[in-house]
């Protein structure tokens, strides 16, 4: 068996999360350091019930939950179903909108020393504008435009459209200093057109991917399982997409800052996204499972960064593998 | 893992970490019937802070699997935990084939629990695999002296928990489903009400079953005002209140079963 196919066995056994723990390997991401190439992926992560578990502080960063001007009620359950090594979600952003987030979730996750990722959910390019215009006065780190949500209405019909988010990011640009992160959607024929959008119009990075539109039918009643029809697929299952899309991105522009995000379940698996180009790669699944399961990973790929020292070093200075490789 | 060295370490905001997802030991391993399993595994931290209608997450030792299958516990002896499931897909189908010897990853204990700190008589409501909370709780009320427990259980047909609630609670009444559900049960102990006892405002109602079980009990309950405290169930995807996929309507919104429940008071899902 290689070593590829053990790690998924390995995952659990003896680690503990609580042991306090700092990196040795970190990363830089237009511009703003992270402790780890790790992070934590948007949607996955919600303060009280993660930080019972580790503390944030010690990850590269935490891309929080998406926020809209509003309190969203999200779907309808059931909201999940079970695929082979992933899950199909229609959660449709459900959260307590930007305000509230601004005076709880926010200030505690500064107050720990964490590096926030602010992800921005809206229907609208005067949505995202609201909430980019409130996230600019704050102290979130970075700000991350979910434009790639397949589960609510308009989800990513600016993430499929090169102009429309190009008029988007028009928009948003002159709102706020800080880092720009646009989040791509898997589900189109080529990332790259999206990504150049992206790039050629103020945003600083992009992430990569949002889940694969996918369903799955009760064979007993012959409905679908989901109340929402169709979700997002993520998990290992799209892992090898993920890899493909974010090498693809990487090869059309060598310089540009990527996280990378897809079925990482492992120290491996993040290590194969770094190879692929990505600065760095955030853990969603993974956590769904095991909330321990981004600092169980930061700690894998900490020790295999060890023996890559060209691929640490080009990451410590904002660098990827393609630099190592020129 | 060592829970003793897990509690050493505190959190920014000054709390214990919790232990994370770990690998624990089957010591007990039961076919209750063709479909029902009873699984008792070492975990001495779910054994000592498991609180009655929480849950624990295991896991499939099958990569292909990932979701956790969320399962309250139903009984605690020593370090020991036990929980009672129905075979019904791939997941179950692996912890059934498993030994006793065997290891199987868990995470827990999950959720809020019922709130038993009120003297009173408690109706511990349960139907079919929502009896296994119902049992823990019954343990957990078993020798206070403030408490007068009695166990209404509806069964399709097997009565595969009856053991397990009567080693702790001297009153345990079951029916299945040719003869009647709970709703007769909770008629009949009424009935047999009289005097002082037919004033119920120290009647507490604690139920978990099939989902419109819960309901009829609420509404039973809700006509003569009495207090009841529903343990529901939810698809969920990671039981520890990251995700936000196990939702229900409530009064206060959409609220997530894992973390906010899965009890709630019959008034905080508006249940009538």
């Amino acid at each position: 068996m290689s070593a590829r196919e053990t790690t998924t066995e390995l995952q659990h056994v003896h680690f503990d999360a609580t042991e306090p723990r700092t990196f040795r390997h970190g990363t830089v991401v237009a511009g703003v350091p992270w402790k780890s190439p790790i992070g934590t992926a948007a949607g996955t992560y919600n303060l009280d019930a993660c930080s019972v578990y580790y503390n944030p502080a010690i990850l590269g960063a935490v891309s929080t939950k998406g926020v809209s001007p509003v309190p969203w009620e999200g779907n309808p359950a059931p909201r999940t179903a079970e695929t082979p090594a992933g899950t199909v979600n229609s959660v449709g952003l459900q959260n307590p909108g930007v305000d509230h987030y601004l005076e709880d979730d926010l200030p505690r996750l500064k107050a720990m020393g964490a590096t926030v990722v602010s992800n921005v959910a809206g229907h609208s390019d005067d949505d995202f504008a609201e909430v980019v215009e409130k996230l600019a006065k704050s102290e979130a780190d970075m700000l991350e435009i979910n434009v790639s949500c397949p589960n609510v209405k308009s989800g990513t019909s600016v993430g499929k459209d090169p102009v429309a988010l190009c008029t988007l990011l028009k928009r948003l640009r002159p709102l706020t200093d800080k880092p720009l992160i646009i989040k791509l959607t898997p589900n189109v024929d080529d990332v790259v057109p999206i990504a150049r959008a992206a790039i050629e119009n103020g945003a600083d990075a992009v992430s990569l991917i949002n889940t694969f539109v996918g369903m799955r039918i009760d064979t007993h009643t012959g409905r679908p399982i989901l109340a929402n029809v169709t979700g997002g697929v993520s998990g290992p299952a799209v892992h090898p997409m993920a890899v493909a899309m974010v090498y693809k991105i990487r090869q059309a522009f060598h310089d540009f800052p990527i996280i990378a995000m897809g079925g990482t379940f492992s120290g491996d698996d993040a290590l194969e996204f770094l190879y692929a180009g990505a600065n760095a790669v955030e853990v969603g699944s993974a956590a769904l499972v095991d909330p321990a399961a981004p600092v169980r990973i930061a700690t894998e790929l900490d020790e295999l960064l060890d023996s890559r020292p060209e691929l640490a070093d080009a990451l410590a200075v904002g660098k990827n593998w393609i630099h190592v490789q020129d | 893992m060592s829970c003793a060295r897990t509690f050493l370490q505190t959190n920014p905001e000054g709390r214990a970490y919790l232990p994370s997802r770990r690998t624990v030991e089957i010591v007990g391993h039961e076919l209750l019937t063709e479909s029902i399993v009873q699984l008792t595994v070492r975990d001495e931290y779910i054994a000592q802070h498991a609180q009655a209608a929480q849950f624990a997450n295991l896991y499939s030792s099958n990569s292909l699997q990932i979701s956790p299958r969320p399962f309250g516990v139903a009984e605690v002896h020593d370090d020991e935990v036990t929980f009672l499931f129905a075979v019904v897909g791939r997941g179950t189908e692996e912890f059934r084939d498993k030994q006793v010897g065997d290891t199987i990853d868990i995470l827990g204990p999950l959720g809020k629990s019922f709130d038993l700190s009120e003297p009173g008589r408690y109706l511990l409501v349960g139907g079919g695999l929502g009896i296994p909370p119902i049992a823990h709780a019954a343990q957990k009320l078993s020798g206070r002296s403030d408490v007068q427990a009695t166990a209404l259980l509806g069964y399709r047909d097997v009565h595969f928990a009856d053991e397990m609630l009567m080693r702790h609670c001297s009153d345990v009444r079951a029916i299945e489903n040719e003869q009647g559900n709970v709703i007769t049960l909770l008629d009949q102990w009424l009935a047999e009400q009289d005097g002082d006892a037919r004033n119920l405002s120290d009647v507490h109602i604690l139920t978990c079953g099939p989902h419109p079980m819960m309901k009829a009990v609420a509404s039973w309950a809700f006509k003569r005002d009495v207090k009841a405290q529903m343990n529901l169930e939810e698809r969920m995807g990671c039981g520890y209140g990251t995700c936000v996929v196990c939702i229900t309507p409530t009064i206060h919104g959409n609220q997530k079963v894992c973390i906010e429940g899965p009890v709630f008071t019959r008034e905080e899902l508006g249940w009538e």
